[in-house]
């Protein structure tokens, strides 16, 4: 074998081990993503139910309607068909603009959790914190996803949220803070949705698991 | 007006004859629940409120969250009675439906309440499908391996949905079920079953956030008979246990002479010294037996200084008073005599004890310590072979027992007294005496004994012994040597021992006797001695050939004898008990032995009866 074959050789079993390496670790991080938005959707899940044990009947009149979550501008897959045929970094990106229009929201809502005229409010408060840092957790953790899938354009949306304070009486607060919160389960479950496609979608080495 | 009133007039009259006849407008409905089994279709129940007694229809109407339009339901039939079917064009995700149930009959209609619903919140998969259980035999015991399918309508592949199953098992009879997770996976093995039982399974399965299906219907499996056995620590066990034989094994291969050697202690054959086996195959018997020959043997120095240890020999020229020394060779021959009969007597006792008053040595003690000693050893070398052995007894003065014994080490020495024997005397007859032999005998004299001999003859016996017999009388020649001088004079030779008697040796005669002196000194205390009474003789005077003894008053002892000299032997053979030789006899004390003793059919006095029972 001449030196330079042999140069040769090397490069290319270290590029294979590079991809191979590369696709194995896209595949963990997607396992590690999807994992963490199960677990961020189980907490709003959690908090509704908190909420909804003390929720005064009468602010059940006065919620708004879902279609004036902020998020709601998005344009996301409403079907499955839909869902599978949308590519895998557009799936991503959607799944990262809606994880990025709530870390604003989960702030406000933690910083009007402790003051929350609900009996429960001590627990609300502890699992919005938690959901804080999980949010902020996936966040990372996708962008490392989005380096890794090499993608180039980051066409991420962008969702204001403009509201500063859920409300002046009890009730109002209560009852905006549900809403948020119901905003933000619906939410959490699309990124968990799309992150488990993006999964099994990168997931050949693994069929068993999809 | 009138219209109103009359259609109300009307309406009531209707409503009364309507309630009379039982009939209304339907009930309310009320829709149930609304599910999607794959999160791409949903189905919507209600129940009807009741019909009103009339045929009643129902509709389902919904609009969406974010539009007014009102839609009915597009499928009543598909699932079943009062349900309604969304199909995959008509369902939408992430967005609230807003349902509606409406029940019309003839006299009216009747509006459910209104329910909000989001398709992926009532996400409830089918069953799983397919399940199997086997039994899987392995090594460490049978197991069921349970395994089963994805519902079908469910489409996991492309991960638009995530099952979780679960399992259960029981037997027949249990009330619980034992519920296993099984994860994302879709098998799961069940361990830990018991042998020979039925059991039942079912699975169910869990979208990641629904609702969990109904379970399977029951799988049954039987379980094997098997023994469960903990093969992995018998084997250990087994395997340890040989390993341990197989180093005893070796070890004790290696070591085989020496276990030998612990097990069978070699006996020592019989070896003569100086005895070559080789010599007797080789057929001489000559050089065998010149082996045999000990040269020195008998041993002739090493005695002397042996006899020098143990000897006391007294030269006292005035031993011209003693025995005539011919009589006393025959008394020396006779009273070697064995006819002794030693039943019931101390080894004191014995006559075997009593010296033969031995006048042949009355040449060698006629010298000093040491050439008595001398002559004494060239005389009875025999004898003295005899006498060692009693030189290996430690000397214990004043103990009975230990003089006994020592007293039973010179039965050469003391030979029995004959009745005939005139010359005999006993020697040491106290016993003091007698086991003072042997003190005499281990300790060198390193002075002269002055040549003062005291006849033992008439020592008292101590009470704990008596057991030795004195002579009844003496004979004249019996009492040759006693020390006229030596009265009072200190036991020549006498070593500082607790040892209260000497017994000097006057000689051994050619018959290997010894003859051995009482040496008592009148001077010394009876130490050691248990003697309650016995007591040393002490020679007073002697006056016409009449030995006076003198009594130690400081003793009770028994008695003493006085022993006539040789006139007065034949006078005392003659007579009987109790009392010897009295009227020859001197006595100081006024105790006197006679009750209790008896003669000996050789003349020796007995004494025994007289001592207390020890």
């Amino acid at each position: 074998m001449t030196q330079g074959s042999r140069l040769y050789f090397a490069v290319a079993v270290l590029m294979c081990a590079f991809v191979t390496i590369n696709g194995v670790v896209l595949n963990d991080l997607l396992e590690r993503a999807s994992q963490l938005s199960d677990k961020l959707h189980s907490l709003s899940t959690s908090l509704t139910n908190d909420l909804d044990s003390h929720f005064p009947p009468v602010g059940r009149a006065m919620m708004p309607r879902p279609s004036m979550c902020h998020t709601s501008s998005l344009q996301i897959p409403n079907d499955k068909d839909q869902a599978l045929k949308v590519p895998e970094d557009e799936l991503l990106s959607l799944a990262r603009s809606l994880l990025l229009a709530w870390s604003d929201p989960l702030a406000l809502l933690s910083s009007e959790a402790s003051s929350l005229a609900h009996p429960e409010h001590n627990t609300i408060n502890s699992k919005t914190k938690e959901l804080q840092d999980n949010i902020n957790s996936l966040e990372a953790g996708l962008e490392h996803v989005f380096n890794k899938m090499g993608s180039t354009s980051d066409n991420l949306s962008s969702l204001p949220f403009y509201i500063n304070s859920l409300g002046q009486d009890k009730t109002s607060q209560l009852v905006n803070f549900h809403f948020l919160l119901s905003c933000f389960r619906r939410d959490s479950h699309k990124i968990d949705s799309f992150l488990k496609v993006l999964r099994c979608r990168a997931a050949k080495k693994r069929p068993e698991m999809c | 007006m009138r219209n109103s009133g009359a259609v109300l007039i009307l309406t009531f009259i209707a409503k009364l004859i309507s309630q009379a006849a039982g009939v209304s407008r339907p009930g309310k409905p009320r829709l149930t629940s609304c599910r999607s089994p794959e999160k791409e279709t949903f189905t919507c129940w209600w129940e009807p409120g009741g019909d009103g007694g009339l045929p009643t229809t129902y509709a389902l109407y919904y609009h969406l969250e974010n539009s007014e339009t009102v839609y009915e339901c597009p499928d009543y039939r598909t699932a079943g009675e009062n349900s309604c079917f969304f199909n995959k064009n008509d369902t939408s995700l992430w967005v609230n439906y807003n349902i509606t149930v409406v029940a019309t009959n003839a006299l009216g209609k009747n509006i459910s309440d209104p329910v909000e619903v989001d398709v992926v919140y009532i996400v409830q998969p089918n069953t799983p499908e397919n399940v199997t259980a086997v039994v899987v035999r392995d090594e460490q015991g049978p197991f069921v391996r349970v395994s089963w399918e994805k519902p079908r309508t469910a489409d996991t592949r492309s991960g638009w949905i995530t099952l979780l199953y679960q399992l259960r098992v029981k037997q027949e009879k249990d009330k619980e079920w034992e519920v296993y997770d099984a994860g994302m996976q879709k098998y799961y093995n069940v361990f830990s079953l018991h042998p020979d039982k039925e059991y039942m399974v079912q699975v169910r399965c869990k979208p990641d956030h629904g609702f969990w299906s109904e379970w399977t219907q029951t799988t049954y499996v039987k379980m094997p008979d098997y023994i469960p056995r903990e093969r992995s620590l018998w084997i250990m066990i087994t395997i340890f246990s040989v390993f341990i034989v197989l180093i005893l094994t070796w070890t004790l291969n290696v070591k085989r002479n020496s276990v030998k050697l612990c097990l069978l202690p070699p006996v020592p054959g019989p070896k003569i010294k100086g005895f070559e086996k080789q010599l007797l195959k080789s057929g001489k018997s000559e050089e065998v037996f010149n082996t045999l020959v000990i040269q020195g043997f008998p041993p002739t120095t090493d005695y002397d200084e042996l006899l020098v240890e143990y000897l006391e020999v007294y030269d006292n020229e005035e031993q011209e008073l003693v025995l005539d020394g011919k009589d006393l060779s025959e008394d020396c021959m006779k009273s070697k005599s064995p006819s002794d009969s030693d039943s019931g007597r101390g080894s004191c006792d014995s006559r075997t004890l009593l010296l033969e008053k031995c006048m042949e040595g009355r040449e060698g003690s006629g010298s000093g310590s040491g050439s008595d000693q001398h002559q004494y050893s060239q005389h009875g070398e025999t004898s003295w072979a005899s006498t060692e052995s009693s030189e290996s007894q430690g000397p214990e003065p004043g103990s009975p027992e230990s003089a006994d014994g020592r007293s039973k080490t010179w039965p050469v020495v003391f030979s029995s007294p004959q009745p005939q024997t005139h010359h005999h005397y006993q020697v040491g007859a106290a016993k003091p005496a007698y086991h003072s032999v042997p003190e005499i005998l281990n300790h060198s004299s390193p002075h002269t004994t002055p040549s003062n001999y005291h006849q033992l003859h008439h020592q008292d016996i101590p009470q704990q012994e008596g057991r030795f017999s004195k002579p009844a009388c003496r004979h004249s020649q019996s009492y040759n040597q006693f020390n006229l001088d030596g009265v009072g004079t200190p036991a020549p030779g006498v070593p500082p021992s607790p040892s209260l008697e000497y017994v000097e040796v006057q000689r051994v005669n050619p018959e290997n006797m010894l003859l051995l002196w009482p040496l008592s000194d009148p001077n010394r205390e009876l130490e050691g001695l248990d003697c309650a009474g016995e007591d040393y003789s002490k020679v007073k005077e002697v006056t016409n050939n009449i030995l006076l003894l003198q009594r130690d008053t400081s003793h009770q002892c028994v008695d003493y004898y006085s022993q006539d000299l040789d006139n007065q032997a034949d006078q005392c053979t003659t007579q009987q008990p109790p009392h010897p030789c009295k009227p020859a006899v001197h006595q100081s004390n006024s105790r006197m032995p006679h009750e209790g003793m008896r003669v000996m059919g050789n003349g020796y006095v007995d004494s025994t009866v007289l001592m207390p029972s020890y």
